[in-house]
């Protein structure tokens, strides 16, 4: 007597190798986040450039992040100059191709915290993220450099 | 027994992450304890608790290490405080204490702090520096020029030049070597230093018997290392008998600068910036290895080169013609073949592909060796060279892969632009003419579970990237012909790519494209595309390729992924050292006078400290010995980076660095103005000297450092990846 299942809401299937027997997995080890990034950024420089020293507008910080709901960007900043950040996003095709040229902006303004301070910004600040591709920029508006240490996690659950 | 450091820091802000990261790819456990203060009187914190610096308990604490590392630095000996606490340690000296590894340590007689001075062991055979009398208490080193910022902070260019005797191995070796570093500021025109022995209490020292594991010749004082003496009389940089740059005190091991003490992050996964490189990494390895430290991992040492036939049509001054230019080759590969049999290691080679089907250039492989635009006697040559490489590549010591710069937009690599104008494909096969075959991502459905009946036709495809599995229907197809524009971002223009890219391999008599059993290669300008690529050469049998982060330089839509590592597929980081910038096509000498920007190796790695090279190139010999110093210990220093830090690729075009070769003798070694090219500079031959230098670093290091294959690195990415 075949095992059954009710599969797609209406349609009784037999249970094989082909179509298992959905499960909820249960009492298994929690999948870590995966650290996507350890950079310092050198706030020495000015202009407008990535977590990772890139002037290019069009290149990612972080790629293939599709399957992370959330980026958790912490920071230490050895300094207190006024500092903007751009959190901008966008998703690829299968093959990993931008779906346009350009980018989603995700969060814009100030960078929060003052000389040897610890921050986070979750990313998206609310709502779930699943952008395959990143480009977090910042730009010491004023103000004596500084280093800017980064570490960002990507969370899936 | 598991191996086992402490390390100590004042700062963490300012602690450089290589130290770990070398750790972790050594297999060497850490514990990193914070030291309240750089002054006696800090408490060290440790898992355990917080211990006075020369309390009972922490002198306890520290003999379950095998070794205790002191990371912190001073940038000028002005400073009066940076690692006084170290002082007590100097004498916990039983068998049962660790060895103690002192990096360019901070001992100078401008510390005020009475605890300090009472404390300095009064036996200690080195003079403690004194930045008010500089000459009496230390030697200059490398000419004693200042560099324009702090030789301590070096990365990937900016090197100082040394080459070291060390006494026990008997053996020489070019690495980047400072002891102590002072400037008016800590930044800018900060001179290298050497120290100096005081030869009476070492005398005594080397004449006291003394038990620990460290004392390999069981005396209490030992000279470890000194500067070379010189090997040509025209090289006149010599030191005194008392200089030393390496000294064992009985269980406290007086080393060189090893990592700068900035907040660098230089790890797997992340970029890294040239600046950030630790050239000077040898001195860690080497002190972690006489302190008796057994790593559970050696790491393997591997080069590649890019373009093992290419060429120029002009070679000004040299002058070279195409036969000399493959002569010049064909010698080099031929020793690089010999090293590799006796070495047990295969050099890498990237084949440039293209010439078959995309381009008549005659820079490309092919066209060397069939294009009758080629003088016949050069093209003679160029067969020989391919032969040896077919031969090496099927013994396994000059494996070849494909390396095209025809397929983007731009000479560089994979996916270098939206659409690849007029590309012209192989024939045969899977995906060359004729047969019609899709050339861009179709109509698509990302849940073919639910796709319902009848909405894609009869023949569309499945198509895999990565975890993405999709139905794919109405293509945009190649037709039946061999040109066409090739948009780039997908995986079928990839497939097209890279079998195009392997045909040519075979029609040149390779058995495959990816090197044999590595199942690897060195992309085009790094430029290894994105998951589309990746997914194509996993499909064609890669393992894992070269890459820069940056993966489609100059499009600039890519990175590759955080750990480099995509769905088991290798992209290995890429450290380039040629004697030249790209932009200037092939390098005119260690240092040449009259060279384009960049031109040269001093100019292009920034190694002309103060004008010490460039000021007196053509009156005074000694300067070609020591641009050739630089030169190496700059080569040497980042290969070890490579190897040790970010496990990656290091790799040279031997093409661009032959016309500075003698052509009656070109496999012969630096001997500065006695052995001179065919414009009268000094001969210089680059495999020859990177890879005997690097065999010297090995035979040093034989329990951290051995000759390898670019397999083992990726298969040691794999070990600590998982760990």
């Amino acid at each position: 007597m075949p095992v059954r299942f009710l599969r797609n809401a209406s349609e009784l299937a037999d249970v094989s190798m082909e179509s298992p027997l959905p499960v909820q997995v249960a009492n298994a080890k929690p999948v870590p986040a995966d650290t996507l990034l350890v950079a310092t950024t050198n706030m020495f420089l000015s202009g407008e450039r990535d977590l990772l020293g890139s002037t290019s507008t069009e290149l990612p910080t972080l790629d293939a992040c599709g399957q992370y709901r959330k980026l958790i960007w912490f920071y230490f900043r050895d300094g207190a100059a006024p500092t903007n950040y751009r959190v901008l996003a966008r998703a690829t095709d299968h093959n990993g191709a931008p779906l346009g040229t350009g980018w989603q902006e995700l969060a814009t303004g100030t960078l929060p915290g003052g000389a040897n301070s610890w921050n986070r910004i979750d990313i998206p600040a609310s709502g779930d993220g699943y952008y395959d591709q990143y480009r977090i920029v910042v730009e010491r508006t004023s103000g004596s450099g500084y280093s800017l240490i980064n570490k960002i996690v990507g969370v899936r659950g | 027994m598991t191996p086992k450091v402490c390390l100590i820091t004042s700062n963490l802000t300012r602690f450089n992450k290589a130290w770990t990261q070398t750790l972790r790819h050594l297999g060497i456990d850490y514990t990193l304890c914070i030291a309240t203060s750089g002054s006696a009187s800090a408490t060290i914190q440790t898992p355990q608790g917080a211990f006075a610096a020369n309390s009972p308990d922490l002198r306890g604490y520290f003999r379950q290490f095998d070794a205790v590392i002191l990371c912190d630095h001073a940038l000028t000996l002005s400073e009066t405080a940076v690692i006084n606490y170290s002082v007590f340690w100097l004498s916990w000296n039983d068998p049962e204490d660790p060895a103690f590894l002192f990096f360019n340590p901070h001992f100078s007689a401008a510390i005020t702090e009475s605890a300090y001075n009472s404390n300095f062991p009064s036996d200690f055979p080195i003079v403690r520096p004194n930045p008010s009398d500089l000459a009496g208490t230390l030697y200059a080193a490398d000419g004693g020029s200042p560099s324009a910022g702090n030789p301590l902070l070096a990365g990937g260019q900016s090197a100082r030049g040394a080459c070291i005797q060390f006494l026990a191995e008997n053996t020489r070796a070019h690495v980047m070597t400072v002891c102590n570093a002072h400037g008016a500021s800590g930044f800018v025109n900060v001179v290298p230093y050497y120290w100096k022995l005081n030869p009476a209490l070492h005398s005594t020292l080397a004449s006291t018997t003394y038990t620990h594991r460290v004392a390999r010749n069981g005396k209490a004082g030992e000279i470890v290392a000194v500067p070379a003496p010189p090997t040509n009389t025209e090289d006149t940089e010599t030191y005194p008998s008392d200089c030393v740059v390496a000294y064992r005190y009985r269980n406290i091991f007086w080393l060189p600068h090893t990592i700068r003490n900035l907040p660098d992050t230089v790890n797997l996964l992340s970029w890294y910036l040239v600046s950030n490189w630790t050239p000077m990494l040898f001195w860690l390895l080497y002190g972690l290895q006489i302190a008796g430290v057994r790593p559970r991992y050696r790491l393997p040492v591997q080069m590649e080169t890019d373009h093992p036939l290419d060429s120029f049509a002009s070679t000004a001054p040299f002058n070279f013609s195409y036969l000399q230019q493959m002569q010049m080759i064909l010698a080099q590969y031929d020793y690089m073949r010999d090293f590799a049999r006796g070495k047990n290691t295969a050099v890498i080679n990237g084949v440039r592909v293209g010439g078959r089907h995309r381009t008549t250039s005659i820079t490309f492989h092919w066209n060397l060796m069939y294009s009758t635009s080629v003088p016949a006697e050069a093209r003679a040559v160029a067969q020989q060279v391919n032969q040896l490489l077919i031969a090496g590549h099927r013994e396994g010591t000059l494996p070849c892969g494909v390396h095209d710069h025809t397929a983007g937009n731009f000479q560089g690599g994979y996916w270098l632009g939206d659409v690849r104008a007029g590309f012209r494909r192989h024939s045969g096969m899977r995906y060359g003419a004729p047969n019609n075959v899709p050339i861009n991502r179709g109509r698509c459905c990302v849940a073919p579970h639910v796709l319902p009946a009848g909405v894609a036709p009869p023949n569309a495809l499945t198509v895999q990237v990565g975890d993405a599995e999709m139905v794919e229907w109405d293509h945009t197809m190649s037709g039946t012909g061999d040109t066409f524009d090739l948009p780039l971002g997908n995986i079928h223009a990839a497939r097209i790519v890279i079998e195009s890219e392997i045909e040519e391999m075979l029609a040149l008599g390779f058995p495959d494209g990816y090197c044999a059993g590595h199942k690897y290669t060195n992309t085009a300008a790094n430029a290894s595309g994105g998951e589309c690529y990746w997914q194509a050469l996993k499909e064609f049998g890669f393992r894992g390729v070269r890459s820069a982060s940056a993966c489609n330089d100059p499009h600039r839509t890519k990175r590759v992924v955080a750990n480099r590592l995509w769905h088991g597929f290798h992209l290995v980081a890429d450290i380039g050292f040629d004697l030249q910038a790209s932009g200037a096509g092939y390098t005119r000498g260690l240092y040449y006078p009259n060279s384009p920007t960049e031109g040269d190796g001093v100019r292009h790695w920034q190694l002309d400290h103060s004008s010490d090279i460039s000021s007196g190139w053509t009156t005074n010999p000694a300067l070609a010995w020591r641009a050739y110093r630089r030169v190496l210990c700059q080569g040497i220093g980042n290969w070890l980076f490579a190897t040790a830090v970010v496990l990656g690729g290091f790799y040279i075009h031997p093409y661009t660095n032959s016309m500075i070769m003698s052509l009656s003798d070109p496999l012969a070694r630096f001997d500065g103005w006695s052995k001179q090219n065919v414009i009268g500079e000094p001969h210089y031959c680059h495999p020859v000297e990177l890879l005997e230098n690097m065999d010297a670093v090995v035979r040093l290091l034989p329990e951290y450092l051995y000759w390898g294959t670019i397999t083992d690195v990726m298969d040691h990415r794999e070990r600590v990846m998982d760990g």
